[in-house]
């Protein structure tokens, strides 16, 4: 045990037991390095994009980064997010705009892209300042581990943040247009000052003449992948008269006039409650509205129609047949001394229940696609054509065994159904060869963490694949030593029982039963180490059967057999690093960083790396496998279910791309789970 | 690991740009799964679901003991033996059919149905207890709906054309075994609310979203290949769907 922590520390460098906080851990930093938020108030430090300069700025306090667990998805993440309250003023480390979801769009598919933009940025800024503080050589072995210590004395690094988007497992091609933040620092007219991070708008300076006013627009459009924006302003003063007008305008709009004169602009004026969109001359709409009311303006990109509220009551449809293309900030504009506006773009809880109408709206669309049904029905049976798609993907991934009960018992609904004996079964051929036996053997090990199981089999069914695809047989490789690790830690937590409560994490449950299956195959296997002349290792790490040994093991058996694990964990970590250090490609140098990150914990499933050692990773790995064998045997990589997830996503980005229906549905949220 | 991607496309200048845009979208095994699972469950598979939470590492859910149950009533209702259907379902919960008029209503005219098919499977068979069963059960509740009243009025006109074998569709409709499979289904999805699950399997609201996203995305003018093909049919096709001219024939084209 001895020797892997002080392999650590000098791995590590100053890391030793610097305990990087947990996940949810990380937000409670966030609260508490804000002198003057209440406790529902979170900071979150990292910066959002500027319109102009794409740039990340992050103080000494931001310790999101410490915290990712980096592989595997992140499932609270858009809860954690959805009550992350913004920049509220007075941030002693000067202004520092953050992320946040309005509540609205909780859920939706866009939230979800620019969250995932957010987090690449803020693990591109991770990398930067890790890079900007650590020398090369001993930066293959930590990482995350000590980078607590690393955020201090990084003060900012503007604009050096493009190439951040490719580390995110989802596929970002084109840029995610974010929603407003604040209000323009610079697409604003002089005489208007924005003050408390943007939220603030304040008239400053002389009355203007008759015609002219003073107007603002947001840092970014309102998003038509929204399906539906929504914002508010408070009117903290409305100075003489109330000559405010709140709505939205394009980006070129002169800003010397009052939202709603111009060609496209909208607004809605507290003076006289009118409305006015592109003419200097109203049209009856709302109430007049002064100081301390709170009006809320909303497009519908879908129907292409805007409404304002009043104190959270709909008013009405202000406008329709907005052009769909067109891009529309939200704008205010003023004309006293002293006529003052405070925004919400979603930061805080709206006054008007805009939950509730874009409920309604996916609602309503989730009908509609609950009545779509094939339009020949005696053609393509919905029934049937389910029944073959599932068929389809049990076989073709190798799931023999279920792909074999699953079709006895299509076969006996079918016979049932028959009312002449005569039924038309609807499929009795069930590819069953070998190859799927195979893949279905390799699958099994990898499942049961027995890489070196399967890298045998691989290798010797079908020779080809690891050579062709070198990424799969380097994170097979990653997998192994993960493994590795993963027994030793579960032999440490034997040998020195933790006292505190077992934490919730099992660990056992998720080995399966597959003893059996393992001692099947013993000839097999000897058979075929002699055939291929593998080395096996001394500890044969694919035999489980000694984990869960009796209990009344000697300790010290175990502590010897932890020291020999420990040490052949080492050797087998040098070997694959100095087997693939050399590696320019990015992602791989990566992988190796985490994963060796790994070992400088004296307790991994304490640490923020603990999402490296679950049993859930050996899956991807496995499925990425079994694709690459299915393409190196000429056939398609995917089942026909999983291209229906594809060809569904894609259409409905299409249909989100204008603020079509697609905006209100998010595929993997509403249908795949 | 973000990584590079497996799948190899056979990318061709005529490439439908839409194409690429479907290969970028990667699905999770995980999420496809869960669907996977979702269906056997719900759709009443238990042993194919027992295998393949083995066979995914995956957990079986544990809150279905009404799955055997469902499968009982599935077969039942197949079988065209609707009483021992209708107790099955009261013995799990009474509540179910007594919330349900229309369902309970669909499911003793299904068993009218069957009577009617025995009745007039003879020419010198007796259609008494038909109609027995019909004024006695259905006609008290076809009194309450003009859509009962309907359907049991086009049900009994079964009794003046059968035996036949030039029924008009809508008469013959009654007679498909879909018709069992459709009350079937109803009869599933209205057990499985009532222990508080999603009515649906995921996988039937995904093919019904796949739909309509393609017949909307053409209504309005999206850029889309002429046909999307899933390639159910022919497993090796998927060259061609890279290509966007795979045969018609495929099952999602409309």
């Amino acid at each position: 045990m001895f020797r892997r922590s002080s392999y650590a520390s000098v791995a590590a460098g100053n890391s030793g037991q610097s305990a990087a906080p947990t996940r949810s851990g990380a937000f409670s930093h966030l609260a508490g390095s804000s002198p003057n938020s209440g406790p529902q108030v979170h900071y979150l430090s990292t910066s959002y994009s500027q319109r102009n300069s794409r740039s990340v700025d992050v103080d000494g306090h931001n310790m999101m980064s410490t915290s990712w667990g980096r592989t595997g998805p992140l499932p609270l993440y858009s809860s954690q997010f959805g009550y992350m309250n913004g920049y509220v003023g007075g941030n002693p480390d000067g202004p520092l705009p953050s992320f946040f979801v309005p509540s609205y769009l909780r859920g939706s598919k866009h939230a979800e892209n620019l969250e995932e933009v957010h987090k690449a940025r803020v693990a591109a800024h991770r990398e930067r300042e890790y890079r900007s503080t650590h020398s090369p050589n001993t930066g293959s072995l930590s990482t995350s581990s000590s980078s607590v210590n690393l955020h201090k004395g990084a003060s900012s690094h503007r604009g050096m943040t493009h190439d951040i988007v490719e580390r995110t497992p989802v596929f970002i091609d084109e840029p995610v247009a974010p929603w407003p933040t604040k209000w323009s620092d610079t697409d604003r007219y002089a005489q208007l000052e924005v003050e408390e991070g943007g939220r603030l708008a304040k008239f400053a300076g002389a009355q203007k003449p008759h015609d002219e006013a003073a107007s603002v627009r947001a840092d970014y459009p309102m998003p038509p992948q929204c399906g539906i924006y929504y914002y508010e302003v408070t009117v903290v003063s409305k100075g003489k008269d109330g000559m405010i007008g709140v709505g939205f305008s394009g980006p070129k709009v002169i800003l010397s006039r009052i939202p709603g004169w111009e060609p496209e602009s909208y607004a809605y004026h507290g003076d006289d409650g009118q409305c006015f969109s592109n003419t200097t001359s109203g049209k009856p709409y709302g109430p007049k509205f002064g100081t301390l009311d709170v009006i809320g303006c909303g497009i519908n990109f879908r129907t292409g129609t805007a409404f304002f509220t009043k104190n959270g009551h709909y008013i009405g449809t202000a406008f329709k047949d907005l052009k769909p293309n067109q891009l529309y900030y939200p704008t205010v504009g003023m004309k006293r001394p002293g006529e003052t506006l405070r925004a919400n773009f979603g930061q805080e809880p709206f006054a008007f229940d805009i939950d509730k109408m874009v409920q309604a709206e996916k609602a309503s669309i989730q009908d509609e696609i609950a009545r779509a049904r094939y339009p020949y029905k005696d053609e393509i049976d919905e029934t049937d054509l389910i029944q073959e798609l599932v068929r389809q993907y049990l076989t073709r991934d190798g799931y023999v065994d279920t792909a074999r009960a699953f079709k006895e018992e299509v076969v006996e609904e079918a016979m049932a159904l028959a009312t002449d004996g005569t039924a038309a079964l609807p499929y009795v051929e069930v590819e069953e060869d070998l190859d799927a036996i195979n893949r279905q053997k390799i699958r099994a090990a990898i499942v049961d963490g027995d890489i070196d199981k399967a890298l045998k089999h691989t290798s010797a069914y079908y020779p080809s694949v690891l050579r062709d695809n070198e990424n799969i047989y380097f994170k097979l490789r990653c997998r192994k030593f993960i493994e590795m690790i993963r027994r030793c830690n579960e032999l440490h937590a034997q040998c020195h029982p933790v006292p505190t409560p077992p934490s919730k994490r099992s660990t056992t449950s998720n080995f399966n039963n597959r003893n059996s299956t393992a001692t099947d195959e013993y000839d097999f296997e000897m058979e075929l180490d002699e055939q291929l002349g593998v080395h096996n290792n001394a500890a044969s790490w694919g035999d489980r059967a000694d984990i869960n040994a009796d209990d009344d093991d000697d300790i010290e058996d175990k502590e010897a057999k932890l020291g020999q694990l420990t040490t052949e964990t080492i050797e087998y970590g040098m070997e694959l690093k100095s087997e693939f250090s050399n590696d320019p490609r990015r992602e791989v140098k990566r992988a190796l960083e985490d994963t060796f990150a790994l070992i400088a914990y004296e307790n991994v499933r304490e640490s923020s790396l603990a999402p490296l050692l679950d049993t859930a990773g050996r899956m991807p790995v496995a499925e990425e496998l079994n694709s690459a064998i299915l393409v190196s045997l000429g056939k398609s990589s995917s089942a026909a279910l999983e291209r229906l997830v594809q060809q569904t996503e894609a259409l409905v980005n299409e249909l989100a791309e204008d603020g079509g229906s697609g905006a209100f549905v998010n595929v993997r949220r509403d249908f795949l789970q | 690991m973000s990584s590079s991607t497996v799948s190899v496309s056979a990318a061709t200048p005529t490439q439908h740009v839409f194409y690429r845009k479907i290969n970028e979208i990667k699905p999770s095994k995980a999420d496809i799964n869960f669907v996977i699972m979702d269906y056997l469950i719900s759709e009443g598979y238990p042993r194919a679901a027992e295998k393949f939470a083995k066979e995914a590492n995956m957990q079986l859910p544990v809150e279905e003991e009404s799955i055997q149950s469902r499968v009982e009533i599935r077969k039942a209702i197949y079988a065209g033996d609707i009483d021992t259907a209708v107790n099955k379902i009261n013995d799990l919960n009474p509540q179910i059919l007594d919330t349900d008029p229309a369902l309970h209503f669909a499911l003793l005219r299904l068993q009218l149905i069957e009577l009617i098919r025995t009745c007039t499977s003879t020419a010198t068979s007796d259609i008494t207890p038909a109609l027995n069963f019909a004024s006695s059960q259905l006609a008290p509740r076809a009194a309450t709906n003009p859509d009962f009243l309907k359907d049991l009025e086009l049900t009994m006109s079964l009794l003046i054309f059968l035996p036949s074998d030039n029924l008009q569709t809508q008469l013959a409709e009654l007679l498909k075994p879909s018709l069992r499979r459709d009350i079937a289904s109803r009869v599933n999805e209205a057990i499985l609310c009532s222990v508080g699950a999603r009515g649906e399997a995921r996988i039937r609201s995904l093919v019904r979203l796949r739909l309509w996203a393609e017949a909307k995305a053409r209504d309005s003018g999206k850029d889309l290949p002429p046909f999307i093909p899933l390639g159910l049919q022919d497993a090796d096709n998927s060259v061609n769907e890279a290509n966007g001219n795979s045969e018609a024939a495929d099952i999602m084209v409309q």
